[in-house]
């Protein structure tokens, strides 16, 4: 059974970004979902920031301070091993998870 | 560890706090920078950035709780914070605080003296296991064990770990002081490993010490030894004297075990062979303690089956004879205590419950208040649910504030309790010792706190929360009316308030106008002028009836001449005592119907008895100096004895014989008929009764009952003790006290029953009062602008007057009309269970029902008052 809900969502979407394109601080995240979804998602300031500091406490991200290209600092996150581990997991549930919305589609 | 990280994070809550701000400006100041760079304005592009980011605020703290997810954190917050408000509004505060003290202090102190007394009489380790064990006739009732039967039983018996047997008996001890009366437990070595009983000092007796010849060792009860002994560790070793005989006290039994409650004594049960070999002396306790995996009724059924095979083998002693065993606990405190107690705590219960209403009123007159507070809160993000959990934090806060009070205030009530109980009687209660505020009162008040913040907290917590926000902004600091909803439900709680207030007042004024009849019955008797004591005459040294009648004789004499003592005599009985001797009757050429009851109280008395208690003969004659061991035996009965077994004919001349069938005691025949008088006081046979004369029929124990022409009878106990150390110097004289008293005492579980409840009534009516009073004040607060107006259109004082307080009345009335109908339930349930309440009552309902009215618009009459004076144009200006 795969275990998916809308946070579970988010959170693979933010693990996905982070695995793609290393260290991005929470507006990098959201510019990046934006654009590789072809705008069709955007994600919520307030909804992104609990999670990032969730999944943080749960030791899947690594943040720190650092300064971006314009010279303004900014929370920068990374993926963990333990993240890595984590992002497969939720890859694979989420492919189970369209599998079977999909089949119930299908089925007249 | 994720856990470990949140609990760190809880201790640096600011420096996170700031962390998290800085990573969401820079947010928003990135989206600035690019909407810059896609050429908006400065301003436009930092509106832009702002609407984007939505509520920072908000965002802030939800990202502050996934740092702390334990929720410590915010409980921490929202208790700070509860407390600020509550520092706030110190008069509604200290209101609720104190109400809420007095609901819970009642409740703990009732608790834990329930908890001592009914649920836990005896420290005794795994009482549930331990039984007593009684023998029954076919349809009789439980007796005592004989001996031999034991015997069998703990050969043959499976069910259980240990056995053990006791019996009591009443000596006088001597060489401790003036020789006085004391009760001893006689135990088999057994009955202490049954109980699980250590010696608090010394040692307890072994089965050697069992044997005849060996027994004379003793030890001491914990209460007795404190009594006596002053609790001086130094008794072990000395040497006592217990009905002439010598016995050495080798230990101190523990405060918590007091079983047998009445025994100071205990002493080894050394039974001859002869009495281990006896089927027929029904006169022993046993008790067992069952093995871990058997039932009550496993126990019951395997001594069933011994019995039934005893029955065989001894069919002259056995047959007909069955085993009931119940646990131990069920036989500690007879019917009445427990059944007190529950009525008690009932009532108290109630009580918090009228706290509750008061609480929430108070509650939502301050949710009324609070509106811009919370509007203001909802309208920077807070969520429903975090403002319902503030404001019960804060009604969780004011209950455990409250249950702190109420242990103090708890505390007091209960010392209170416990010095205003006699000790004669508190030692007759096994549990008493123990009353104590312990762990599982602290725990029973906790949940008390809990549940009336609960209680009282969620629906104006639901009612602060059903705001309009858009209105409420609008109309900004003017303070507003409460929606119609909530004044709905204030009304209902003010309705319950005097609801409950009701029933209760009505009930403790029923029980007190009881309890009051019961005080008074013995009255003619001056009660507090005669002074009673008990003897028994040891039977070593007054073994033939002769002795006794002589004693008597000679001790009644030397009373009468006492100065200020007007009458001296003997009773077995004194009238409203319920105690009495109550025998079969046979009458002289009369077979005697089977089935048919036929008995009569046998009161034994010296011949100036009825004199002294007026009661008059009303033919034949009373007992006369004359009437002696020598003379024929005469009876004098009372008109019901006549009019039960001789109606219609001169009972005169009749002989009658007292006892069973088979009785061997004399023949005694009727002098005279004597008014008939009440020995009963909460027993509700009606009795018929023969009177014996004392110096025909001398009994080795009796009462003496001597009345004085004083006003306390107690001045003259002490001439009374010298003039029989006289006579007899080593004879104790026991429970010397006014009849008054003796009387109270039979009494004292109602009057103490009754004097809690109607603490309890009061205090519920005081809630109640101040209820109406909060509800109406706070009507009229918020009506003062249409007041105002009412009164500039030309509104007569009198009319406002009258408007609130029909207002007042409405609510009372309504409350009033569902008092009444609890209060009949309630007092129909307590005419059932005591002697002396009457459910209907009109007096006290019409009384009670009255002033609880009169109270009420009292105490509208206030806020009222106030609105009638309003300036109409200070209240118009105002708003």
């Amino acid at each position: 059974m795969a275990k998916t809900d809308l946070q579970g969502t988010l959170d693979l979407l933010v693990l996905k970004t982070l695995a793609q394109n290393g260290a991005l601080h929470g507006y990098g995240i959201v510019l990046h979902i934006q654009s590789a979804s072809n705008e069709l998602l955007r994600v919520e300031e307030g909804s992104l920031y609990p999670a990032l500091h969730r999944m943080e406490q749960n030791g899947w991200i690594h943040a720190e301070w650092a300064l971006t290209e314009t010279n303004r600092r900014a929370k920068y996150y990374k993926l963990t091993a333990q993240g890595r581990k984590q992002l497969q997991q939720a890859e694979e549930s989420f492919d189970q998870l369209v599998k079977g919305v999909r089949a119930v589609l299908r089925y007249a | 560890m994720a856990i470990i990280r949140r609990i760190g994070n809880l201790f640096r809550r600011t420096s996170i706090d700031r962390e998290i701000d800085a990573e969401l400006v820079s947010h928003i100041d990135m989206r600035t920078e690019e909407n810059i760079a896609r050429g908006m304005t400065p301003e436009e592009a930092r509106r832009d950035a702002l609407v984007r980011f939505g509520n920072r605020t908000a965002t802030r703290e939800q990202v502050a709780s996934a740092d702390a997810t334990l929720g410590l954190d915010r409980l921490w917050a929202d208790l700070r914070y509860a407390w600020r408000q509550l520092v706030k509004s110190p008069g509604f505060s200290i209101t609720a605080v104190v109400t809420i003290a007095l609901g819970i202090g009642l409740n703990t102190a009732i608790f834990s003296s329930m908890d001592a007394v009914v649920l836990r009489p005896l420290a005794v380790p795994a009482v549930d296991r331990v039984v007593t064990i009684a023998e029954r006739q076919e349809r009789g009732s439980d007796e005592g064990i004989a001996l031999a039967n034991y015997e069998d039983w703990v050969r043959q018996s499976r069910s259980f770990e240990e056995m053990a047997v006791r019996t009591s008996a009443d000596m006088s001890l001597t060489g401790a002081g003036d020789a006085t009366h004391v009760s001893a437990a006689l135990t088999s070595a057994s009955f202490f490993s049954v109980l699980r009983i250590q010696p608090v000092l010394g040692r307890l007796f072994s089965e050697n010490e069992c044997q005849p010849g060996r027994d004379a060792v003793a030890l001491l009860n914990y209460g007795y030894w404190q009594r006596q002994f002053a609790g001086q560790p130094t008794v072990l070793g000395r040497h006592v004297q217990l009905d002439q005989r010598d016995y050495t006290i080798i230990g101190i039994l523990p405060k918590g075990v007091q079983y047998p409650a009445e025994a100071d004594f205990f002493l080894p049960f050394a039974p001859t062979p002869q009495l281990l070999g006896n089927r027929s002396a029904h006169d022993y306790l046993v008790l067992g303690r069952l093995r871990n995996d058997v039932s009550v009724r496993q126990a019951q059924a395997e001594l069933g089956t011994i019995a039934g095979q005893l029955a065989k083998i001894y069919p002259t002693t056995n047959q007909g004879w069955s085993v009931r065993v119940e646990p131990l606990l069920d036989g500690i405190n007879g019917d009445l205590t427990p059944l007190y107690y529950r009525l008690l705590m009932g009532a108290t219960l109630f009580v918090l419950l009228v706290v509750c209403a008061n609480v929430a009123n108070l509650q939502f007159a301050r949710g009324i208040e609070r509106r811009p507070e919370i509007a203001m809160r909802t309208a920077l993000g807070a969520g429903r649910m975090r403002l319902l959990r503030q404001l019960l934090t804060e009604n969780l806060l004011l209950g455990l504030i409250g249950a702190g009070g109420g242990l103090l205030f708890g505390t007091v009530y209960l010392r209170l309790t416990l010095v205003l109980m006699p000790e004669r009687i508190a030692r007759h209660m096994s549990g008493w010792s123990n009353i104590s505020l312990n762990g599982r009162v602290f725990a029973f008040s906790l949940v008390l706190a809990l549940l009336t913040g609960l209680l009282s907290g969620i629906a104006p917590a639901f009612e602060a929360l059903r705001i309009n926000l858009a209105d409420q902004l609008k109309a900004g600091a003017r303070s507003t009316t409460a929606s119609s909803k909530s004044h709905r439900l204030r009304s209902i709680f003010a309705i319950a308030q005097v609801a409950l207030a009701l029933a209760l007042v009505i009930g403790a004024a029923l029980m007190a106008k009881g309890m009051g009849a019961q005080l008074h019955v013995a009255d003619a008797y001056k009660p507090r002028s005669v002074l009673v004591f008990q003897t028994a005459l040891p039977p070593a040294r007054y073994d033939t009836p002769q002795k006794q009648a002589a004693w008597y004789d000679d001790s009644l004499e030397a009373l009468r001449a006492l100065p200020g003592v007007t009458h001296a005599n003997v009773t077995n009985a004194m009238p409203y005592s319920d105690w009495g001797w109550n025998r079969d009757v046979e009458i002289e050429n009369r077979p005697t119907m089977p089935g048919k009851d036929q008995s009569a109280l046998h009161v034994i008395v010296s011949a100036d008895y009825f004199a002294a208690f007026h009661i008059g003969i009303v033919e034949g004659r009373g007992f006369l100096p004359t009437d002696s061991l020598q003379s024929t035996p005469v009876a004098v009965v009372s008109r019901r004895f006549v009019a039960r077994y001789f109606p219609g004919q001169n009972p005169l001349g009749h002989r009658i014989r007292m006892g069973r069938r088979d009785s061997h005691e004399a023949w005694v025949t009727i002098v005279g008929v004597a008014e008939e008088t009440k020995y009963t006081l909460w027993d509700q046979n009606k009795y018929a009764a023969v009177y014996a004369d004392a110096t025909q029929m001398p009994s080795p124990t009796t009462t003496y009952a001597v009345m004085t022409t004083g006003r306390d009878a107690l001045s003259v106990a002490g001439p009374v003790r010298k003039a029989l150390a006289r006579l007899d110097p080593a004879l104790p004289l026991d429970a010397v006290e006014t009849y008054r008293q003796s009387l109270n005492e039979s009494l004292i579980g109602l009057m103490y029953t009754a004097g809690m409840i109607s603490v309890d009534a009061l205090i519920a009516l005081l809630l109640a009062a101040i209820g109406i009073f909060g509800v109406m004040a706070n009507l009229v607060g918020e009506r003062r602008r249409e007041i105002g107006v009412r009164l500039a259109m030309g509104a007569r004082r009198e009319d406002v007057l009258r408007m609130i307080l029909a207002r007042a009345s409405r609510l009372t009335g309504l409350g009033i009309g569902v008092g009444l109908v609890l209060a009949f339930l309630l007092t129909r349930a307590m005419a059932n269970l005591f002697v002396g309440v009457r459910p209907g009552d009109p007096v006290v309902f019409g009384l009670v029902t009255g002033s609880i009215a009169c109270i009420a618009v009292l105490s509208s009459w206030i806020p009222a008052r106030r609105a009638a004076r309003a300036d109409p144009l200070q209240a118009l200006r105002s708003e």
